[in-house]
């Protein structure tokens, strides 16, 4: 192969490395230096995922294996360190990380707004879908958390952390400066909806913040939260 | 473990909130594509603890550089899987040699309903498969056995008791035979 006569699609000896590349079945230093070309050669890494295209349809021989939960606890502490998104209460309207993932959630939604309906013929509606991830500093608590407008709904995942005997999780929204107001009790279980009351969806927006806390048998007595909080996160639109 | 109800138009969306560096898309992200990703790992490198470590390795990619993904033409699936592949296979190729020998892998073909078997992928694997079947058997499962597990030119040639060049002239020409039969 010489340097700048390979970008026609079908110059053979890139498209034989492409093919090899994508096999798997080169050396180690050869595999290397392919990597390096790809970053920088936009014909070549063409070439590449076309192959990759070609072949993809033998990944339907890989099994799905369950992965133990530990490596997700070890992942997350490599990429975001032993804290997790932005802390609740103390100092939150405060804090840089919840002022960042506000901008990341506008920046989001408008960048969702322009590129979904490139990468999708039905775009959903801004807004009527939120996530949230819940987590907290001190706890192992872990929750995804989902909104639904539509149907008036949040449904939550339960992915770690038990609560206390004798006690439960209380969910609860807080919306800019806005003192937290209780959605309900979380029940027990993996996969569990709460129903929210009209009153409170005009609180459930992309920005607000989900956060759930450590209460006696049957939810707070106050009305406030009386527990420690054991993991927070902040409303994205899908 | 792995939910159904996670589309390819859904892992797309995660995908790109993944690029905007959205954690609760990354989890969800995880949730929907991380058994699949070990399933790709555990099968390059057949020890679970380098499995498990290639896994993290492999999202730790996919964090920094799902932006990429929006360029590309793969389907979001297929582009995650390539991420793991050449992961484990690097991997593997630094390691110098396997620690077991999985010969009996290059046999299980593609047959064998994934649970991904959507009818979207369905034609395209006939379509492999039945290009894969032009080929002669030693050669398509050489092709398969390679893409599969990882193995090396040299690993092959063993295998198949042909001298290391040989085996590269092989699979290159059964390569191309693939290709021009996928584009007929």
């Amino acid at each position: 192969m010489t340097p700048g006569e390979d970008r026609t699609p079908d110059a053979g000896g890139d498209d034989h490395l492409a093919a090899e590349y994508v096999l798997g079945v080169l050396p180690g230093n050869e595999r290397e230096v392919l990597a390096r070309r790809i970053a920088t050669d936009a014909g070549f890494a063409r070439l590449v995922e076309a192959w990759e295209a070609r072949l993809s349809p033998l990944n339907s021989g890989y099994d799905e294996i369950e992965v133990p939960a530990s490596v997700k606890q070890a992942l997350d502490a490599r990429l975001f360190g032993h804290g997790a998104p932005a802390t609740p209460k103390s100092g939150l309207l405060q804090s840089l990380a919840f002022w960042r993932g506000l901008a990341v959630a506008s920046l989001a939604a408008f960048f969702i707004a322009i590129a979904i309906p490139l990468v999708l013929p039905v775009a959903t509606t801004p807004d009527t879908r939120l996530v949230a991830s819940l987590a907290g500093d001190k706890t192992d608590v872990r929750y995804l958390a989902a909104y639904d407008a539509r149907s008036s709904e949040i449904g939550l995942s339960h992915l770690a952390g038990d609560r206390a005997a004798g006690h439960d999780f209380e969910l609860w929204i807080i919306k800019g400066k806005e003192p937290p107001v209780s959605l309900g009790v979380i029940p027990a279980g993996a996969s569990v909806h709460l129903a929210v009351t009209p009153a409170h969806r005009d609180l459930i927006g992309s920005g607000a913040l989900f956060a759930i806390s450590l209460e006696p048998r049957g939810g707070s007595p106050t009305g406030k939260p009386t527990g420690p909080v054991v993991a927070s996160g902040d409303l994205r639109a899908l | 473990m792995v939910p159904q109800q996670f589309t390819s138009h859904d892992v797309t969306k995660l995908i790109v909130r993944v690029s905007l560096k959205d954690r609760a898309a990354f989890d969800l992200l995880y949730r929907a594509t991380s058994a699949k990703l070990f399933g790709v790992c555990l099968r390059v490198l057949s020890d679970r603890a380098e499995a498990e470590e290639a896994l993290q390795e492999v999202f730790v990619k996919v964090w920094t550089k799902a932006d990429r993904f929006v360029a590309s033409e793969l389907s979001p699936i297929s582009w995650l899987v390539a991420i793991a592949r050449n992961h484990a296979i690097d991997r593997i190729r630094a390691r110098g040699q396997r620690t077991a020998a999985i010969d009996e892998a290059g046999e299980l073909a593609d047959e064998r309903p994934g649970p991904e078997a959507q009818a979207i992928a369905e034609g395209e694997r006939e379509r492999l498969s039945a290009c894969l079947g032009e080929l002669e058997a030693d050669r398509a499962a050489a092709v398969r056995g390679a893409y599969l597990n990882g193995d090396s030119y040299a690993e092959l040639a063993e295998r198949f008791s042909v001298p290391l060049n040989t085996m590269r002239t092989w699979l290159r020409r059964s390569l191309m035979k693939l290709k021009e039969c996928l584009e007929r």
